[in-house]
């Protein structure tokens, strides 16, 4: 009789115990930073895609050369790589190593704008998309619509009529690339937008926008994240496409398409114009697959605890 | 099964249709002196410039112009080209190129298909163990390096190790043609291998084959007969739009190795503004695509007769 005194005791009542469900403390951003943090590879990457962003400012600070006052000089042309020209010379007798990290530069820049903007409007229209009834046979004739003319098209259409340059460029890549990431957040969205919690939310009363965001939203996150880590590798070759069939940035703007339109009657002759620019961006490409793929594990809520 | 092949087919014809004519419209939107030459624009006087243009019925309103060019459709008549090569017919035009196209398209299809399919066959039955490993780096490697970098890869190893030539030429079209298959098909042998160890482990955690496991059937038989074969399935369904599209060749590659194909025909015409190429192109590419569809949703329901296209009514 001792003994069971000394073993159970009774417990206060605790209005807030009494509430709590699951686990104590969990937080989704940390459980997907916790998951993220396991994969050791995801992570090293994403340490080497730091350090790169972080050293192409510095490279084109230590560079001998800036990019804005090279001169083509032709007693200098295919310098192969030596302490005063780190990465060579290219056909005109330049130096190498400006244009190659203000390529990798450019190129980054215009991923990440593309990426971010193509996010924003693609969940936006995705989401109506895929809640609002009335719209979905509308933005489905677009969808196809759009989708079924080759992208090339576009490009050149607005390459031709419009003008070349960075923000077109952006532009003109957004407005094509938010189809594929509205297409997928609305698939989502029509899944989960008649689960009985919905059902029991909209029954209370809750307004439309906050079933999208608190709701479904947490839902799409794994997919957001893993469609933008896509998109970047995506940008960054279709980039290089355009710029290589003459259709993307403008002749002043080094990209890596342009580089390798460049060199390309010279680089079986000397390859260092094709390694250093294929090297690092196909670090920064082959990065971004493997980190989102990596996050947009961790952020499923299904992999967590 | 008639009846929805018909309904299908006449949805097709509208979209293609709606697609031909946002082209049509966005083409007639650039600017008039684009018709010209370099040359022209700068001989020509302002009023010849009207008169060549009058005479090529090119300034009608839009509405007019459309409706001529729904009525030459009508007789299969795609109009001459103006600029690519000045007065020959489309048709032959894109006639003389397209064979090019396809037989590099088939090749490498081909090879793909066999090389990819395989690949992932090994992955899945050595999941998570070294050849595996180096399927998926191939694939993420192929997925994500933009393919301008892996062709100037392919074709510096080439040219350089291995001697083949570096541009495709019609006089020495066997060994020229390596370097651009090799391109060709790096994409889709990624492609097929990621699907195939990807349907085939899904398929392999099934009921059916641990009751298989369990009857003592061999790992390898399971592989076979049971599991490649449903995995094929979900993959057939493309295999038909590949096949056709293979006529409109790759814009990156054909211009990467200067091959005379059907792939830059579209970006020169447009540049070039032989509008009349441009439409025909778009029209074909459309088709192309929509009937591939069709034909990848036909083939499954071959291959695995639970599909049923008509839903419930062919109960």
């Amino acid at each position: 009789m001792k003994n069971q005194d000394e073993l159970f005791r009774i417990v206060e009542y605790s209005a807030d115990a009494a509430e709590r469900i699951g686990y104590s403390n969990y937080s989704y951003w940390r459980s997907v930073w916790q998951n993220f943090l396991k994969k050791k590879s995801a992570v090293f990457m994403g340490i080497v895609f730091i350090g790169l962003v972080v050293f192409s400012f510095i490279a084109l600070g230590i560079g001998k050369y800036q990019y804005s006052e090279l001169v083509s000089n032709n007693d200098l042309m295919f310098t192969s790589p030596n302490s005063e020209y780190w990465f060579g010379t290219d056909n005109l007798g330049r130096d190498y190593w400006c244009q190659v990290w203000y390529a990798a530069q450019t190129s980054i820049k215009l991923a990440l704008v593309v990426a971010i903007g193509e996010c924003i409007i693609g969940v936006a229209v995705g989401c109506l998309w895929g809640y609002v009834r009335v719209l979905d046979p509308i933005l489905t004739e677009v969808y196809n619509l759009i989708n079924n003319v080759p992208t090339v098209i576009y490009m050149t259409l607005i390459a031709l009529v419009v003008g070349q340059g960075f923000t077109i460029m952006a532009v003109s890549m957004i407005a094509i690339g938010w189809l594929t990431m509205a297409r997928n957040v609305r698939n989502l969205v029509l899944m989960y937008r008649d689960r009985e919690y919905n059902l029991a939310s909209r029954c209370l009363g809750t307004p439309v926008w906050r079933v999208l965001v608190k709701n479904i939203f947490p839902y799409l996150i794994s997919v957001v994240i893993l469609r933008l880590a896509l998109s970047i590798p995506g940008t960054i070759a279709l980039e290089s496409t355009l710029s290589y069939l003459g259709l993307g940035l403008d002749i002043n703007t080094p990209s890596l398409g342009l580089l390798l339109r460049n060199s390309r009657d010279y680089f079986l002759k000397y390859p260092y114009l094709l390694v250093f620019p294929a090297v690092i961006v196909s670090l920064i490409t082959v990065t971004f697959y493997l980190v989102g793929n990596a996050f947009s594990d961790a952020a499923d809520p299904r992999n967590h605890v | 099964m008639f009846k929805y092949t018909v309904k299908r087919l006449l949805q097709s014809l509208v979209t293609v249709l709606i697609i031909v004519t946002i082209v049509f419209v966005c083409l007639r939107m650039l600017p008039t002196d684009s018709y010209f030459t370099e040359e022209q624009v700068m001989k020509l006087t302002e009023e010849q410039k009207k008169e060549q243009l009058q005479a090529a019925g090119l300034l009608d309103p839009i509405p007019t112009q459309l409706f001529r060019f729904y009525g030459r459709l009508l007789h299969l008549d795609f109009g001459d080209s103006r600029r690519i090569q000045t007065g020959v017919p489309v048709m032959k035009v894109i006639a003389s190129k397209f064979t090019v196209s396809m037989r590099l398209g088939l090749i490498a299809l081909a090879i793909s298909l066999v090389i990819g399919v395989l690949m992932g066959v090994i992955q899945a039955q050595f999941k998570d163990k070294i050849p595996d490993h180096i399927g998926t780096v191939y694939t993420v490697f192929v997925n994500s390096v933009p393919s301008l970098v892996s062709y100037s890869l392919v074709l510096t190893f080439g040219a350089r190790v291995l001697g083949l030539p570096s541009l495709y030429s019609t006089r020495n079209p066997g060994p020229s043609s390596i370097l651009p298959i090799v391109c060709l098909s790096l994409a889709s042998i990624a492609h097929y291998a990621l699907w195939t160890r990807r349907y085939m482990v899904d398929e392999s955690t099934k009921d059916y084959i641990k009751l298989a496991r369990v009857k003592g059937m061999s790992s390898g038989d399971i592989m076979r007969k049971h599991v490649l074969k449903n995995a094929f399935v979900p993959l057939a369904q493309y295999i038909p739009a590949s096949l056709l599209l293979t006529v409109g060749g790759s814009l990156l590659v054909e211009r990467f190795f200067s091959v005379p194909g059907m792939g830059p025909l579209m970006t020169d015409a447009i540049a070039r503004y032989d509008t009349d190429v441009v439409q025909a192109c778009v029209l074909i590419y459309a088709a192309l695509g929509i009937i591939g569809v069709f034909l990848g949703d036909v083939l499954m329901t071959i291959l695995d007769p639970r599909i049923k296209l008509t839903g419930g009514s062919s109960r």
